[in-house]
């Protein structure tokens, strides 16, 4: 039936309906949009495959029929940037309902205290001041995993941290607000608080938080994690080079330049609206469901604007459970704006971190070993700190063929500010240690470092040795074109004093594979519905958060592309829960990913129902139509083909709005031992960055000049945002390497809780960031796309702190590296070496042993491997391990009884356990004898 | 009851608008003109003075708000990002930071382009280093600066080029373009 069908409109007569006849090249009409006829279709970004111009030297993808040359690939405005440039974009603090109060919250002045009493006469006798709440009005948990729900509103019992919460209040206007703050009398017990994180994993008296039957021995220990994979035992044996350094990272603020703030609003219905600048409305939405202890459809989430929120707003927090308490009690709106201050107490920055890293070589140059060992500090809560964990270990289980893994991770609370998710989660410090240690290895197998990482990468489409599966790799290519760009070869280890160049990688999660609340399995991570109505406009309802990095315009691009539709025919409403599907959030580097695939899911049926009206309409067959700009048309005769506007309305004969959902869902992935989950994600990023700096050798000041930042996102979707979040992750590491820390003193006080004395880069120290965008087409992404907002960051890190050894010969494990400590280790090395004038000091050199060859060639064959791999659809299987010489297509623990896979220690591990792989010592309550 | 301030009128100009209103006599240029005038694209982002959201153009000079005593500007002529398009029309650094990335989160926006107006009607061809000195008291923690130096750059060749930016409102040649015509 369909070859008649098909048969009865081909052949020399085209029959039905034809737009100006005979006038060929066809001129388009337009249907909408600003201009009659917006930009032409542009070939150089239709794919070769469909007719296009667009080289495709990773192959073609499954989404490039959908690519209409329209939007995708171009740098494009972001779509809400005309309300961000007039001051009509409005934050958090910038809602204003009539009759509002305004809110302020009493905080803890001591860094661990009982409770006692509260008494808040005095202040609800202040004129003005309408109501007041403490933790005895909301006493339930939250936390934004539900596994550690260690949170309160208030202070229920104890306070854990200074700045912790304790009571808010609500008055007429602030000056009342702060008056009626001072006027709350509590009286405290205090109790000893914990600041060093190692005095953690100890016994204590009066632990932070007590997990009931789950809690570890009676320590500070919130989540610990023990990882062994691979040939442990043949690790240290076949070493002939080995690395090994103990970090201490500072703990880092994201630095939004938003504080937070909040606005509540209780309708005449009984319902509340939550105005809040968020990067996870729907986490927040059910955490005040279990808070106040009302139905989840009783609340409308209102995500604001965010200014900046690089993982800080990413935790449902306290005070949005204030304001609405506070407004919930007065009957009128509240309003709740932080200080600078109030941003530091609240934190969920990057962990502070003691980080030992071990790697091993083995003769071939192969690294047959990384031993990691990282305690992190969460500070008095939970918040994402349970993930963080595992990621300070998986995340650097590639893009290297690794002989074994063995990694050991603790996380304790101490009595500080909550450390949480920050750009590069987890990855960061741990990332820095890695690279470092490479870069250390080469230099004792004397080998170029960029040469021994070339000859050691995984190939595409491999599994890791933790099990993540691995799709597109774009790593070579990153590293080689940085490599070309920076002029490496001329300048490394060649630099006079004080000058110097460094190499660093990263590799990073495209989205998280498992959706905190729910089966991954049943329910989608993303879900987008449009609405096309008979003015041809494109309405997108999606619940992804635009936090700047632009979701809201990858959104609109994808359906625009696959429409053929100009940007302003399109409008995002992604603001309210009550209109918006449920999305997880602008977090783990997921949107564009699975919003831009549910997104394309959605508009591809809307597509559909505009071929089949075209069909209809010109009688053309179904699979030659094609849609270009604002028209669909015949592919083999452009004249045969209707407008837009002419097709939608066919289509809305009878039923009028067309209406889709599209919803994307992560393929199951991932092998089964316990935290199996932790680090699998649908895609993996991968950069290679290039750092140029200048050391004072008698200051020990350090200047960055310039990097050469490549980057695989797959594809870049609006190179313009890939480029924006690039250089900006940047400036972010440059400020965690040189200069940003969270610095407390001897007593555990923070003593920098401002834009001024927590140094962030200016303009002046920022240096030349050269983006460069390295696209591997990667098979499951939107248009190939994969994720650009935090793997970027990773690399500047270890890139600059090579760059200082290549300068000035010295190895820095701590960071930031202030000059002060560049200074000492200059110092120091002078004096090992009898040199009195820094000036005098040598550069370090490098000799290349024979494995450099080896490994160039070793380099080039596997280059050649991975381009096969890359292209070739009947691609087998395989597993790292292949570079030891086991079969690739196995996992290895099923064939080689030398290949462990291990999530508990042994006995002979906890006889010596290393610093955070100590917190195994401890017996979990539960297990214990006497108890249950 | 709290000591309250004494009230006292407050002349001025925002944004073309003369304005006469009672504040507190220790009342911050910046509260007045998020709360009293509503120029709500003023932002507060540190209150000390570090971070250079809260700019405005006092007499043509910027200023940061959040450290000026509203009193002390009684009588000035002061712009605010919502007055620096002309009705529909951008400034051409509103329309290249939109272009070029100036703006990702959007927060420090208005003060960077408030700080960058008055360095290009003063100077507006500034090379590299001048635009650096001009922004340095403000703070971008999403684009690393580069973006808003393009930004900048590109502003500055439509200036000199005396072109103006289009207004998006305007009506249209063929407004329901698709429906015959051809």
């Amino acid at each position: 039936m369909a070859e008649e069908e098909e048969d009865s409109v081909s052949g020399d007569e085209i029959i039905g309906y034809r737009q100006q006849p005979g006038k060929l090249p066809f001129s388009r009409p337009g249907s909408g949009g600003k201009n009659r006829f917006s930009e032409a279709t542009d070939p150089e970004k239709i794919p070769i495959s469909q007719g296009g111009s667009l080289e495709q030297p990773w192959g073609p993808h499954r989404h490039d029929e959908l690519v209409s040359g329209q939007i995708i690939g171009k740098p494009t405005a972001l779509v809400d940037s005309s309300w961000k440039v007039t001051g009509r974009a409005h934050y958090g603090d910038d809602v204003r309902l009539p009759g509002e109060l305004i809110g302020r919250i009493v905080r803890s002045p001591h860094h661990y205290a009982r409770v006692l009493s509260i008494d808040c006469s005095k202040a609800l006798e202040l004129p003005g001041v309408v109501a007041i709440a403490t933790g005895e009005d909301a006493k339930n948990r939250f936390g934004v995993l539900p596994v550690t729900k260690d949170e309160h509103a208030m202070a229920v019992e104890k306070v854990r941290h200074a700045g912790d919460l304790v009571a808010c209040v609500a008055a007429i206007d602030e000056a009342t607000a702060r008056e009626a703050e001072r006027l709350i009398e509590v009286e405290y017990e205090i109790l000893e608080p914990i600041h060093d994180m190692r005095k953690g994993l100890d016994d204590s008296e009066e632990p932070i938080h007590d997990r009931g039957d789950y809690h570890i021995g009676e320590s500070n220990i919130q989540k610990r994690v023990f990882q062994e994979f691979g040939d442990i035992a043949g690790m240290s044996q076949k070493s002939i080079a080995s690395h090994k350094k103990s970090w201490l990272f500072a703990g880092v603020n994201h630095g939004f330049t938003e504080p937070h703030a909040v606005v509540a609003n209780w309708d005449p219905s009984g319902r509340l609206t939550l105005y809040t600048p968020q990067q996870v409305p729907h986490y927040l939405h059910r955490a005040l469901a279990d808070v106040l202890e009302i139905p989840m459809h009783q609340i409308n989430v209102h995500r604001t604007f965010v200014g900046g929120g690089f993982g800080g707003k990413s935790d449902p927090f306290p005070h949005e459970m204030c304001a609405a308490i506070l407004a919930r009690k007065s009957g009128r709106p509240v309003r709740i704006t932080f200080d600078r201050e109030e941003v530091y107490w609240v934190n969920r920055g990057r962990h502070p971190s003691r980080i030992e890293m071990n790697l091993h070589a083995d003769k071939e140059g192969r690294i047959c070993g990384i031993e990691t060992d990282a305690l992190i500090d969460g500070g008095a809560f939970a918040s994402f700190g349970h993930v963080t964990t595992y990621y300070n270990g998986v995340l650097h289980t590639a893009p290297y063929e690794i002989g074994a893994f063995h990694y050991t991770g603790a996380r304790v609370w101490t009595n500080k500010p909550a450390s949480g998710a920050m750009r590069g989660h987890g990855a960061v410090n741990s990332r820095c240690a890695v690279e470092v240690g490479l870069d250390d290895l080469a230099e004792e197998l004397g080998v170029d470092p960029i040469t021994l990482r070339l000859a050691n990468l995984l190939p595409p489409h491999s599994a890791t040795i933790t099990g993540f599966r691995v799709t597109s790799i774009g790593m070579r290519d990153c590293l080689e074109r940085v490599k070309e760009e920076s002029g490496w070869d001329k300048k490394f280890r060649k630099l006079p004093l004080g000058k110097g160049i460094g190499i660093g990688c990263g590799f990073f999660i495209s989205g998280s594979g498992l959706p905190i609340h729910w089966d991954p399995n049943k329910f989608p991570h993303a879900t987008v519905h449009l609405k096309v109505d008979m003015d041809g406009g494109v309405t997108i309802h999606t619940g992804a958060a635009d936090i700047g990095q632009g979701s809201d315009t990858v959104v609109a691009q994808s359906v625009a592309e696959v429409l053929g539709l100009p940007l302003d025919m399109i409008r995002v409403k992604s603001r309210e829960s009550d209109t918006s599907p449920v999305d997880l959030g602008s977090y783990s580097s997921r949107v564009t990913f699975m919003n831009a695939n549910a997104a394309i899911s959605a508009a591809m049926k809307i597509r559909d129902e505009l071929i089949d009206a075209t069909v209809e309409i010109t009688g053309a067959e179904r699979k030659g139509l094609v849609i270009g700009d604002r028209r669909i048309f015949l592919k083999s005769d452009p004249a045969v083909g209707v407008s837009y506007l002419e097709a939608l309305h066919k289509a809305q004969e009878d039923r009028g709005a067309l209406v889709s959902s599209g919803a994307y869902r992560t393929p199951p992935m991932g092998r089964t031992h316990k935290g199996a989950a932790a680090g699998l994600a649908p895609a993996y990023s991968f950069s290679a960055y290039v750092a140029e700096v200048t050391v004072d050798v008698e200051t020990g000041q350090t200047k960055v000049d310039k990097v050469w930042a490549a980057h695989d996102c797959g594809k870049a979707l609006n190179p313009l945002a890939v480029k924006g979040q690039i250089i900006g992750s940047c400036h972010m590491g440059m400020g965690q390497v040189l200069s940003e820390e969270m610095r407390y003193g001897r007593n555990g006080n923070l003593m920098n809780p401002d834009l001024l004395d927590y140094k962030i880069p200016s303009v002046h120290e920022m240096p030349e960031v050269v983006p460069i965008i390295v696209e591997s087409n990667d098979p499951e992404g939107p248009f190939g796309a994969k994720e650009a907002g935090e793997g970027p960051l990773l690399p500047i890190l270890p890139a600059v702190c090579n760059a200082v050894y290549d300068a000035v010969g010295v190895r820095t494990s701590e960071l930031p590296m202030t000059p002060e400590k560049v200074f000492k280790m200059i110092e120091k090395r002078c004096r090992n070496e009898g040199v009195s004038d820094p000036t005098e000091l040598e550069c370090p050199s490098l000799q290349y042993s024979e494995l450099q060859k080896t490994l160039e060639e070793r380099g080039e064959k596997h280059k050649s491997r991975d381009k096969e791999r890359r292209l070739d659809e009947d691609r087998g299987d395989y597993y790292n391990g292949a570079l030891f010489g086991l079969d690739p297509s196995t996992p290895p623990d099923e064939v080689d009884p030398r290949w462990e896979v291990r999530v508990t220690p042994d006995e002979v591990y906890l006889a010596s356990p290393r610093l955070a792989g100590s917190a195994w010592k401890h017996t979990e309550r539960r297990h214990m004898e006497g108890t249950k | 009851m709290l000591p309250h301030p004494d009230e006292v009128q407050w002349n001025g100009t925002v944004n073309g608008e003369e304005a006469s209103i009672f504040i507190e006599s220790n009342a911050i240029l910046l509260d007045v003109l998020r709360d009293k005038i509503g120029s709500l694209g003023t932002k507060r982002g540190c209150d000390m003075g570090t971070c250079g959201c809260c700019s405005v153009l006092v007499n043509g000079e910027p200023k940061l708000s959040c450290l000026t005593l509203a009193i002390d500007t009684n009588g000035a002529d002061i712009t605010t990002v919502e007055g620096l398009a002309d009705g529909h029309h951008l400034h051409p650094i509103q329309q290249t930071f939109a272009e070029f990335g100036g703006s990702q989160c959007g927060f420090c926006t208005p003060g960077f382009l408030v700080v960058i107006s008055a360095l290009l009607s003063n100077n507006p061809q500034p090379d590299e280093r001048e635009i650096k000195d001009a922004i340095e008291g403000n703070l971008c923690r999403c684009t690393g600066f580069q973006q808003i130096v393009d930004s900048v750059k590109a502003a500055s060749e439509i200036l000199v080029s005396g072109n103006v930016v289009g207004d998006s409102t305007s009506p249209k040649s063929d407004p329901h373009p698709g429906f015959g015509g051809n």
